[in-house]
C-alpha cells in the first residue's frame, strides 16, 4: 500500500473516530427538556405532529442510506475495494438505515443518543468521503479535468450520505425540540431550515446526475429528466423556506407538494432506466455480474426519492407549525 | 441459426438474393435491394470501407440507384471475431504484392482491409481533422502540394462525420480552430494513456483524450465499448463505428445494394471515353454490371491497379492517367514507436489502443528541422504482435524472448503518425505475375526521403525524453514501421498535375470518379480515415448538385454545354 493509501486511511479513521466521540458524548443539557411531560402546554401544535415529521425525517434518512449502502457497495466493489477506507461507507449507511429504522419506529418525543450519534457520524463520514473523492480526482494526470471528473471517484455521491446524516439529526432536533413553542435546528426554524437543506440536496444530486448524465452524452432524452424536476423542486422548496410565516393562506404548499411526489416516483421510475440503460450493454442482463458494474447505477435514483420524502416532511410540519 | 451459418462468408457470398446479413442481430437478415447485371444503375462503387462505404450510403439517400462490390467478405461482427489475433488477419488483405523500394512497406495488417467496411473493420478508430493548414501545405507551409479544397468546407464535413460515428472525444480540442462538441464523450484513460499524459505535462506540452470511433454510451442496437481491446483485430460488439456497422447499414436502408466477394477486375470504357460498367468476379466466375458512373474506391493500391489495369487502346496508361499520376505520390505515414517499461502494471491492452494522443508536433512550426507533422499516441500491442515487435525489431527469438515478453505487462509505448512527403517516385505499378483472378498483381515501390527521416528522429528523440520524464525505464526505439496509404491519385486544381478534380471526378473520363485516400495530394500526420469519409461526403453533395444541374452524364460541363439527361436524383 502507498504511503498516500496509508495517509488517507489514517484522515478517515480519525475523522470517524471524531464522530464516534461525539456519538457517545453525554448530553445532559438536552435532558431537561426531555422528561417533565407535565409542563404546561405553550400555544402551538400537539406534539404529536413534530413526532410525525420527524419519524418521516428517519425515514428519508433512512431511504438517502439505502441508496448510499446499496451505490457505495456496488461501487466500491467495482473499485476492488483498494483503499479501506472504501468499506466506510458501507458500515456508516448500514448504521444509519438501522437507526432511521429505529426512528420511524419510534414515537416518542425526545431525540435518541445512538441515533443522533450514527446521524452524527454519517454526516461526518459524507464529509470525510468528498475530502478521498476530491483527493482522488485532483491526485489523477490532468488534475480537475472532466476525464477525471467522468471518471474518478464521483464528487458528489458522499454527498448522500453527509444528507442523511443532516437530515437524520434534524430529525432528532424535531422530536427533541416537539414540545417547545416551535420545532428548531439550532435555533432556526426546523421545517424552513430542512426544506431548505433538503432544496440543496436536491440540487447537488441533480448536478451530480447532469455530469455523468453528459458523460453518457445524454443519449436518451429521459436522461435530461433528473436535471430538469429536481431543480424545479428545488426552487419550490426555497421559496416555501422563504414564505412569511404569519400567511395562514399559503401554508399548504400543494403544488410543491405534488412536485414532492412526482420527484419520489421519479426517484423509483429512475431505478427502472438504469435497468434499461444496464441491459444496452454487451450481453443485456445475460451477463448482470459485469453489466450492473459497468452500466448506469441502479441505487442512484432513488436519492431523489429520500430526498423528496425529506421535503414532504418539512411541508408537513410547515402546515402544522406556523412557525416552524 | 441463420443458414449462412453453416457457409464460409469468405467462399460464399451472403449479401445475395435481396438480403444481406444484419450486423446487429446474430443471424438476422435486412432486405437488399437488387439490380441485375444487364440493369444500367446511377452508380457502380468498387469497394466498400471509408470512402466507397460512406460514398455508397450518402448517394442512395439521394436517390441514386448504388450497387457497391467488395472483394471481401460480409462478416457479422457479434458472430465471426474471434479473440485470437491469427484469426482475425482474415480481415486483411494479403493477396500477392511485390513489395520493393529502399524501405519496402509491410503490406497487410495496418494499411489494409478484405471485408465490406474495408479497413475500419479493424482500424484503430482514431478520428482526427486535419490541420486547417495542411489544405495549403505548399502555399502556406512550404511543401507537398495545396489541396483544391477549403479547409472551412471540410471543417462541416468532418461534423458531418463526426456525428454520423458518435466520435467520443475530449469536451475541448487543444490544437486548431474551434470544433464542435463531439457527440458522444470521451473514454476512460487507461494506464498507457496515463504514461503519454505524464511525459506531455513533464515537457510542458499539451494532450488530450483521442476522438474515437466507438461509443462510449449505447448507440441503437450497438453496444458501448466494454474495453475488450481487441479493436484492431476487429470489434466483436459493434461499439467499433466501422463503415460495416454505420455507412452500410444506412445505404441498405436507402437502396443500395452490396455484392460481397465481388472483385472487380476492369472497368469497361467506350469510344466516347465514357465508362459503361465492370467486370468483377463472384460465385466462380465473371460478369458485367452495368453503371453510368463507376467509382474507385479500392484504396492507394487497389485503386490504381484497377486503373492501370483497365488499360484499352486508347488508354494505354490505363485509365484517367493522361497526367501520368495513376500510382504516382504514394505516401505512407511513418508509425515509429519509443517503448519502455514502467515499474507499475500497465497492462497497456486494455481499452482502445491509442486513448491518449499529443498533436503538438502538428501544430507547432518552431523547433523543427523538417516538413510536416506528427502526432503521437499511447499504444496498446496485442500480444501476438508485440511478440513480433520484439522478435522483428530486437531479433529477440527463444528464450530471450520468453523472457523479455515476462515483461508485457509493464510496457509502454508511445508510437507517431507522422507526415510523409509525396514523391513521385513512390508508385504503384503492375507486375507481370497474376493473382487468384487472373490480374496483373501491384508492385509497391516506397523510399523515404531525407525530409521523412527528419521527421523520424525528430519524433524519436521527443518521445524518448517524453517516455523517460514519464519514468519508464530500458527504452528503446522501434524505428522502422508505417501505417495507412494514400496518393496515387491526387486531386488537384490542374489536370496536368492531378488525376482527379476536388470533386473527386477525374479530368479524363467524365463519368469516372475516385474516392478513397488515393485522392489526398498529401497526408499529414493524423490518420486519414476522417478525411477520407469527409470527402466521400463532400464527394456525394457534389454528385447530387451535378445531377441537378444535369452536368453528371457524359461530358463536363465546362466543356460542352448541352443539356443532359440526369440520373434518377432529379427525377
Amino acid at each position: 500500500m502507498s504511503n498516500d493509501t496509508d495517509w488517507l486511511v489514517g484522515a478517515g479513521l480519525a475523522l470517524s473516530a471524531i464522530a464516534a466521540t461525539a456519538m457517545l458524548q453525554p448530553r445532559g443539557q438536552t435532558k431537561v427538556t426531555q422528561v417533565p411531560a407535565s409542563l404546561p402546554r405553550r400555544a402551538g401544535p400537539h406534539p404529536r405532529a413534530s413526532v410525525r415529521a420527524a419519524r418521516r425525517l428517519n425515514r428519508a434518512a433512512g431511504l438517502l442510506a439505502v441508496s448510499v449502502l446499496a451505490d457505495s457497495s456496488v461501487e466500491h466493489y467495482r473499485g476492488s475495494f483498494k483503499n479501506k477506507a472504501m468499506y466506510t461507507p458501507l458500515a456508516v449507511s448500514a448504521l444509519t438505515l438501522a437507526m432511521s429504522a429505529h426512528g420511524t419506529a419510534d414515537r416518542r418525543p425526545w431525540a435518541h443518543r445512538l441515533r443522533d450519534g450514527s446521524y452524527l457520524l454519517a454526516a461526518a463520514t459524507g464529509l470525510a468521503g468528498t475530502g478521498f473523492h476530491v483527493y482522488n480526482v485532483t491526485k489523477k494526470v490532468g488534475g480537475f479535468s472532466w476525464q477525471n471528473l467522468f471518471y474518478g471517484a464521483p464528487l458528489g455521491a458522499p454527498m448522500a450520505i453527509l444528507l442523511s446524516g443532516l437530515l437524520g439529526f434534524c430529525s432528532e432536533r424535531v422530536r427533541d425540540t416537539s414540545r417547545a413553542q416551535r420545532p428548531h435546528v439550532f435555533g432556526l426554524p426546523a421545517a424552513r431550515t430542512i426544506a431548505a437543506v433538503t432544496a440543496a440536496g436536491l440540487l447537488g444530486t441533480s448536478g451530480e446526475a447532469g455530469l455523468l448524465h453528459f458523460r453518457g452524452a445524454f443519449h436518451n432524452p429521459f436522461m435530461a429528466v433528473p436535471v430538469t424536476l429536481p431543480p424545479i423542486g428545488a426552487a419550490l422548496l426555497f421559496n416555501a423556506a422563504a414564505r412569511d410565516p404569519d400567511d395562514d393562506q399559503n401554508r399548504a404548499h400543494p403544488l410543491t407538494r405534488a412536485w414532492m411526489w412526482l420527484l419520489a416516483a421519479m426517484g423509483f421510475v429512475g431505478v427502472g432506466f438504469h435497468a434499461y440503460g444496464v441491459s444496452r450493454n454487451m450481453g443485456g442482463w445475460r451477463n448482470w455480474s459485469q453489466n450492473i458494474l459497468a452500466g448506469p447505477p441502479l441505487p442512484a435514483p432513488p436519492s431523489f426519492t429520500g430526498l423528496a420524502l425529506a421535503g414532504l416532511a418539512a411541508l408537513g410540519l410547515m402546515r402544522e407549525h406556523p412557525d416552524a | 441459426m441463420s443458414d449462412d451459418m453453416s457457409g464460409d462468408p469468405q467462399v460464399t457470398p451472403r449479401a445475395s438474393g435481396g438480403r444481406a446479413p444484419d450486423v446487429f442481430r446474430p443471424g438476422g437478415w435486412v432486405p437488399m435491394r437488387s439490380y441485375r447485371d444487364d440493369e444500367t444503375v446511377d452508380f457502380v462503387i468498387v469497394g466498400t470501407g471509408a470512402g466507397g462505404g460512406t460514398l455508397a450510403c450518402k448517394l442512395a439517400e439521394y436517390g441514386f440507384s448504388v450497387v457497391a462490390l467488395d472483394a471481401g467478405p460480409y462478416f457479422r461482427p457479434l458472430e465471426d471475431f474471434a479473440s485470437d489475433e491469427s484469426e482475425q488477419t482474415k480481415l486483411y488483405w494479403t493477396d500477392d504484392r511485390i513489395s520493393d523500394g529502399a524501405n519496402p512497406l509491410q503490406l497487410g495488417s495496418n494499411n489494409s482491409g478484405k471485408a465490406v467496411g474495408g479497413s475500419t473493420v479493424h482500424f484503430a478508430m482514431v478520428s482526427l481533422r486535419f490541420r486547417p493548414e495542411w489544405f495549403k501545405s505548399r502555399t502556406l507551409l512550404g511543401y507537398g502540394a495545396d489541396w483544391p479544397i477549403d479547409w472551412r468546407e471540410m471543417w462541416s464535413y468532418y461534423t458531418e462525420v463526426e456525428q454520423a460515428l458518435k466520435i467520443s472525444g475530449p469536451i475541448t480540442y487543444p490544437w486548431g480552430p474551434k470544433r464542435p462538441r463531439y457527440p458522444y464523450r470521451a473514454h476512460p484513460l487507461n494506464a498507457a494513456a496515463r504514461v503519454l499524459a505524464r511525459g506531455c505535462e513533464a515537457l510542458g506540452i499539451s494532450w488530450t483524450e483521442t476522438p474515437l470511433a466507438t461509443l462510449s454510451a449505447p448507440r441503437g442496437l450497438a453496444h458501448p465499448c466494454v474495453y475488450r481491446g481487441f479493436c484492431v483485430a476487429g470489434c466483436s460488439t459493434n461499439a467499433k463505428q466501422s463503415a460495416l456497422v454505420t455507412w452500410i447499414p444506412r445505404a441498405l436502408a436507402a437502396g443500395a445494394e452490396i455484392r460481397d466477394l465481388a472483385m472487380v477486375g476492369r472497368i469497361e470504357v467506350d469510344d466516347r471515353d465514357l465508362v459503361t460498367g465492370v467486370h468483377y468476379h463472384r460465385n466462380g466466375g465473371w460478369h458485367f454490371q452495368r453503371a453510368r458512373n463507376v467509382v474507385v474506391a479500392g484504396y492507394a493500391i487497389e485503386t490504381p491497379r484497377l486503373l492501370l489495369n483497365s488499360a484499352t487502346g486508347r488508354h494505354r496508361d490505363g485509365l484517367a492517367n493522361s497526367s501520368g499520376l495513376v500510382g504516382r505520390n504514394l505516401m505512407t505515414q511513418s508509425n515509429q514507436a519509443v517503448w519502455g517499461l514502467m515499474d507499475d502494471e500497465i497492462r497497456s491492452y486494455k481499452g482502445p489502443p491509442s486513448l491518449a494522443i499529443t498533436e503538438h508536433w502538428n501544430y507547432a512550426d518552431k523547433g523543427k528541422d523538417f516538413f510536416g507533422g506528427y502526432a503521437y499516441m499511447s499504444q496498446g500491442p496485442l500480444p501476438q504482435l508485440w511478440a513480433n515487435t520484439l522478435a522483428q525489431a530486437r531479433g529477440l527469438w527463444g528464450a530471450r524472448l520468453v523472457e523479455e515478453m515476462t515483461n508485457y505487462n509493464h510496457v509502454a509505448g508511445l508510437k507517431i503518425v507522422g507526415e510523409m512527403l509525396p514523391q513521385e517516385r513512390n508508385r504503384v505499378t503492375l507486375a507481370d505475375e497474376v493473382d487468384q483472378y487472373g490480374l496483373r498483381i501491384p508492385r509497391v515501390t516506397y523510399s523515404w526521403c531525407d525530409n521523412d527521416r527528419r521527421l523520424i528522429d525528430h519524433s524519436l528523440a521527443f518521445m524518448t525524453r517524453a517516455l523517460q520524464a514519464a519514468g519508464a525505464k530500458d527504452i528503446w526505439t522501434q524505428d522502422d514501421d508505417t501505417c495507412h496509404l494514400n496518393g496515387t491519385a491526387r486531386m488537384g486544381d490542374d489536370p496536368r498535375s492531378s488525376v482527379v478534380d476536388a470533386d473527386c471526378r477525374s479530368w479524363d473520363i467524365p463519368n469516372l470518379w475516385i474516392c478513397d485516400g488515393s485522392v489526398f495530394p498529401t497526408v499529414g500526420g493524423v490518420n486519414p480515415s476522417l478525411t477520407i469519409q469527409a470527402i466521400a461526403c463532400r464527394t456525394a453533395d457534389r454528385i447530387r448538385a451535378m445531377a441537378r444541374r444535369g452536368e453528371l452524364t457524359g461530358q463536363r460541363a465546362e466543356r460542352t454545354r448541352r443539356a443532359v439527361h440526369a440520373t434518377s436524383a432529379s427525377a
